[in-house]
Parts: structure tokens; sequence; C-alpha cells
């Protein structure tokens, strides 16, 4: 079962223009950024000692590659479990793991006061004790497990030994390395909002939801947004006409947004009843916008799901796909700020809670991150036969 | 091995602010970035509202959050004098110990200017300093090590206690006095110009040092002791002035 059985011709006329706009993205965005700091540095952010800390630039850095991870799962279904259904989009999912990686790496670098001290301080130094070394190590790990598995892949081995086991040592890593990210917040008792060990498991179902939302938006851009265009196989597990029921975009993303649903309504009800000191938060989080869209973002792309006449039709999950990357984006963006907003200390005499808008700088870093998972993606697309599939 | 510490009696403390302009000018803070600082609030409404101050320096806690969440290691339990510093040479600026600090007592520089108009701008830093006062001490007393010297941009900075004055004191000091004139250069800077001789500095681990008579005979309490953090930070209060905080509130906002 090494061989290839690559089915499909040349990437779609949409894939070139994605490419295009990622590197024009990127470039304009990184210039900005680093005409930003080099004038004004940090200071061009709206972070402050006294108020937000960890800004935009930190939810953004988590939306990517929380997303990392959850590409990853979907890569494993096939390629560590077995489940030859979403073999169509393994290889696809594995670069795209590399590409929102990268994307949310170069997001926490502009974001730290010191990135390159940081390649020879954390493993020189290696805190056990700190969340955030651990997390630098198990990421560092899925970058290098990942990287290797898509060479092995892009050399048409799927299924030696050193490939499966690289398989597995992503899909374990991956696991580990969110779970960890889980803890940078989870661990901190003097922010109620964060702390929990339940943290780390919300951020492992999120992770699956947007590799699924991401995995769904990129194979229909991959085809030009022409499901008759993807080979059969591709084609069932979009339609859910796999011979194993399970088996299909459809019920597995109907079935993950429902659980996100659920843990998240269920933590937002948590917080509210509580009245420990701290869980202020989540009326902040509530009384935003930004969660109302998150709630009727996420609520609408359920409903899509569940809809026997809507799921496997090519707009209802692209539409899915959309609003569960929106809403999951604003959901990291809430989290991070939500446990910044009620101040750890100072809060017997702020009055409401800390103010904290991004800057056009922050923004920016967004509109990099994007970029470069759209431009890495395209070139995978264009340059490494990402539609390839085992033959059996 | 001393374990520095400070009680503030809050009783006499009269929230003049002394302690936060001696410690700017001892350790070129920025204005409104106040290593030592001198919180204001409210309590109570009107007609009966009374405002409160609250003097809040680094706890140097026992069992710091700071320490532990520090990737890096730049923050550590300093262990010859029980002090948390920073070493500015391994902080790469990922602010973690400012997110786990449970006082709020820790500083990024690298920001937008607290109180206008900004001063790092009038007096622009070098490269190695983030902004370069006249009045800075000099150079050969900068120690990145131990996070003393003027901020460089990128890191983090706290209360050091004075690490540059207290560990030139004599070993075996139970107190470091500031109306001892032989210990007086050795005392911190917020310690030594208390008008109202609020603050008292000395070794927590000795139990003839004024400052464990004063924890033990007058029932010294530790901010926010529930955190387990155990600062080395101790305040006396009877309520007359100064307060400890309560909860910010019972009913959310």
């Amino acid at each position: 079962m090494s061989n290839n059985a690559s089915t499909m011709a040349a990437p779609s006329g949409l894939v070139n223009t994605v490419f295009l706009a990622g590197i024009a993205g990127a470039v304009i965005s990184v210039v900005l950024v680093l005409a930003s700091l080099m004038g004004e540095g940090h200071a061009s952010f709206n972070t402050t000692s006294d108020g937000v800390v960890w800004g935009l630039p930190i939810s953004n850095y988590l939306f990517f590659v929380i997303m990392s991870t959850g590409l990853t799962f979907v890569a494993a279904f096939g390629m560590v479990f077995g489940i030859k259904e979403f073999y169509p989009v393994a290889k696809r999912c594995v670069w795209l793991a590399l590409a929102t990686l990268l994307a949310g790496f170069a997001s926490l670098a502009f974001e730290l006061g010191h990135p390159f001290r940081m390649l020879w301080a954390l493993p020189t130094s290696f805190q056990i004790y700190s969340p955030m070394n651990w997390m630098g190590v198990l990421y560092g790990a899925e970058l290098v497990f990942i990287v290797w598995k898509m060479q092995k892949l892009n050399a048409g081995d799927w299924d030696s030994g050193v490939s499966k086991k690289l398989g597995m040592a992503s899909f374990v890593a991956a696991i580990l390395a969110v779970a960890m990210l889980g803890s940078v917040f989870g661990m901190m008792a003097m922010r109620p909002y964060w702390f929990g060990g339940m943290i780390p498991m919300y951020f492992l179902l999120s992770a699956l939801l947007c590799g699924v939302a991401l995995t769904v938006l990129i194979s229909y851009i991959a085809y030009g947004f022409e499901r008759n265009s993807m080979p059969p196989a591709m084609q069932d597990l979009f339609k859910g006409t796999t011979s194993t029921l399970y088996a299909s975009i459809p019920v597995v993303f109907g079935t993950v947004i429902g659980i996100t649903l659920v843990a998240l309504t269920l933590r937002t009800a948590t917080g509210l009843w509580s009245h420990q000191d701290g869980f202020q938060a989540f009326n902040w989080m509530v009384a935003s916008p930004w969660f109302t869209i998150e709630a009727i973002a996420l609520l609408a792309a359920f409903v899509m799901m569940m809809n026997p006449g809507m799921r496997a039709g090519q707009g209802a999950q692209i539409g899915a796909a959309v609003l569960v990357l929106v809403a999951m984006f604003i959901d990291r963006y809430l989290f991070v700020i939500g446990g910044q907003v009620v101040p750890v200390f100072k809060g017997a005499w702020v009055s409401g809670f800390v103010d904290y808008t991004p800057s056009l700088t922050e923004w920016m870093l967004v509109v990099m991150s994007i970029s470069l998972c759209l431009a890495i993606y395209a070139f995978g697309e264009k340059k490494l036969r990402l539609t390839d599939a085992p033959s059996s | 091995m001393a374990k520095w510490g400070m009680v503030i009696d809050l009783d006499k403390c009269t929230g003049c602010t002394a302690c936060t302009t001696a410690c700017g000018m001892e350790n070129n803070r920025l204005p409104g970035e106040n290593w030592q600082d001198v919180l204001f609030y409210q309590e109570g409404e009107f007609p009966s509202g009374t405002m409160k101050w609250f003097p809040r320096p680094c706890m140097h806690c026992e069992n710091a959050s700071c320490v532990e969440v520090c990737p890096t290691r730049a923050t550590y339990k300093d262990p010859e004098g029980g002090l948390v510093l920073i070493d500015w040479n391994k902080c790469i600026g990922c602010k973690y110990c400012m997110i786990a600090c449970p006082y709020g007592v820790r500083f990024y520089t690298d920001e937008k200017a607290p109180i206008q108009p900004d001063v790092k701008q009038v007096f622009k830093g070098d490269g190695k300093r983030s902004w370069n006062p006249p009045w800075r001490a000099p150079e050969n007393r900068d120690d990145w090590k131990h996070g003393v010297g003027v901020q460089p941009n990128g890191v983090v900075s706290k209360c050091t206690f004075c690490y540059h004055r207290i560990t030139k004191a004599p070993k075996g000091t139970p107190d470091l006095d500031p109306n001892n004139p032989a210990l007086r250069e050795f005392t911190p800077a917020c310690v030594v110009t208390c008008a109202p001789t609020a603050r008292f500095f000395g070794d927590l681990d000795n139990p003839n040092s004024e400052v464990s008579k004063m924890i033990a005979n007058q029932r010294g309490v530790r901010l926010r002791d529930h955190t387990g953090n155990k600062p080395q930070v101790y305040y006396l209060t009877g309520g007359a002035g100064g307060a400890i905080p309560t909860d910010r509130r019972d009913k959310k906002s």
C-alpha cells in the first residue's frame, strides 16, 4: 500500500489566487508590523502592565496552534486509526497543520520581548515547573514530527514502519502540546476565569472543531468550490455517503460542534452562577457583542449540520466551516482577554472591568497569520500534491 | 542565610507616597510604573464613604508563582536573601510572570506610557536602556542579573527590595534600621524615606529581629494569603489609617 493513488489534476485557479493573496497579505502586514515595532516597540500594542498583559496576538497564537492540533487529529483518523474514508484529506491536513503552526508561531514571535533569546534561554534553563516551558518543548516536537511525516508522505511513504510511527508521534505530540497550552491558563489559580483542569480538555475539543472546519473550507478551496471536481472517495466523505456512517464530514463536524456548544454553555453557566471573586469576567464575556456573534455562529453551524436536508450540501458545509472558524477566533479572544479583565489585585477599587481594544499593529499580526497560513497552504497545494492518498 | 522581609504598619502609613518617589529615584522608575506603589481606593458610598490607601511593594513570596511559571528561570528565588529577582539577561518578555503574580507588581516597560508626557521620548534610551534619565545611578551599579539598573526594553521588572543596598549589609544583621547610621545606607530606599516610620525591614528567619517580633506580637497579616504564595511582606493594621482591601465586590457588576 505504499504507492500513491494521486487522483486529481492540477489545483484550481482559486489556489493561485489564494497563494498570491496570502503572499501579498503577509508582506504588507509584516512590513507594517516591523515599521511599528521598530518605531514604537511594543508600545504599538494596546497592552498594559496594569491591564491586559496578553492581548490579541496571544489569542491569535492560540487560534492557530490549537487549530494545528485539530488538523493533526483529522489526519490521524486515516493515518493512525486506519479510517480509510479520511485518506483523501490526510496529506492536506498534515500540511495545513504545519501551515497553521508556523502562522501561530509567527504571531508569538512578534509578541515576545526577546524571541531570539528564547531560542537559547528556553532549552538551557528548562524550568520543569513552567507549563509554558513544556508547551514550547511539545510544540517544538510536534513541528519536527509533522515536517518529518510530511517529507515521508511526499516521498510516497504512507505505511512504512517509520512513517506510521511518525504519524503516531505527531498525534501524541499534538495532544500533549495543546493540553499543555491549556495548562498555561488552567494552572493559574489566581485567575478563576481560566483556572481548572478541564481547560486543556476544552482546548482539545475545540482543536478538533477548528481542525475539521479548516479541513472543510480548504478542501473546497482546493477544488475551486466544486465538489464534483473532487475524487469520488473524497466526495463520499463530504456527502456522508461512505460505507461507514461515522466516517463522514457531516457527522463528525456536526457532532463536534454540538459537544463544543455543550461545553461552552456549561462553562458559561457555571461562571455566571458562581459568586467567587474573579468570575465577574463571565459577566463581561456574555455582555460582549462578540460573544453573541460567537454563540449565533456556532448555533447556526450546528443547525446546518444537524439538518438532514442541509448537512450534505456544499453551501451549508462551507458556511458552517466559516461560521465555526469565526466563532472560534472570537472564542480564543474572549478567553484570553476575559482572564485579565478583572484585575488580580487592583479590583477592589477599580470600578468595572479593564478596557482593552487591540491596536492596528495587533490586528496586523492577525492578518499576517492568516496570510502566512494561506500562502503556505497554497504553496503546498501547488507543489506538494496534497491530493495524494494511499491506493488502498 | 537571611530571609529578608518587610513589615508595613498601616496605622502609621499616611499615604504620602514618599516611598514611591524614593523608590522611583533609587531605581530609575518610569512615572506611573512604580515598583513601590501606594494605591488609593474608596470604601463605602456617600455620605459615609472613606478614602483608603494601601502601600504595595513586591511581596517577595516564599512560594512565588512568578518563579515557577518563568520558562527560562529568569525570575528566580535568590538563595542568599530569599528575594525574588529577575535576571534581565534571560528574560524573554513573555509576561507569564505578570499573569501569574497575584499582586500585580510587575512591569513591562515596553508599552504605552501610563503618564504623559512620555519621559522615554524626552530621555531616549541608548539601545541598552529603555530610557536614559540624567539622574540615573552610575553605570557600574547596573546589575542585570539581579534586575538592578534602568530597565532595558523587552523584559519585565519589579521591586528588588533594593538588592544593591541590602546585599552590602553586614552578615547576620537582624534588622536594617535606617535610624542606625551604620546601617542606613544598606536599608531599602522606601524604608529610609518613610517619614512616619511605617516601614521596617529585617530578617524573618531571625526570631530576635524586630520584624519577627512585630509580626508575632501585633499579628502581622499577609496579603491574599489564600493564594499560598506566602508573602514576605507583612502588614500591621488596626484600621485607623491605610487598610488591606476587602474582596472586590460581593455582587457582580
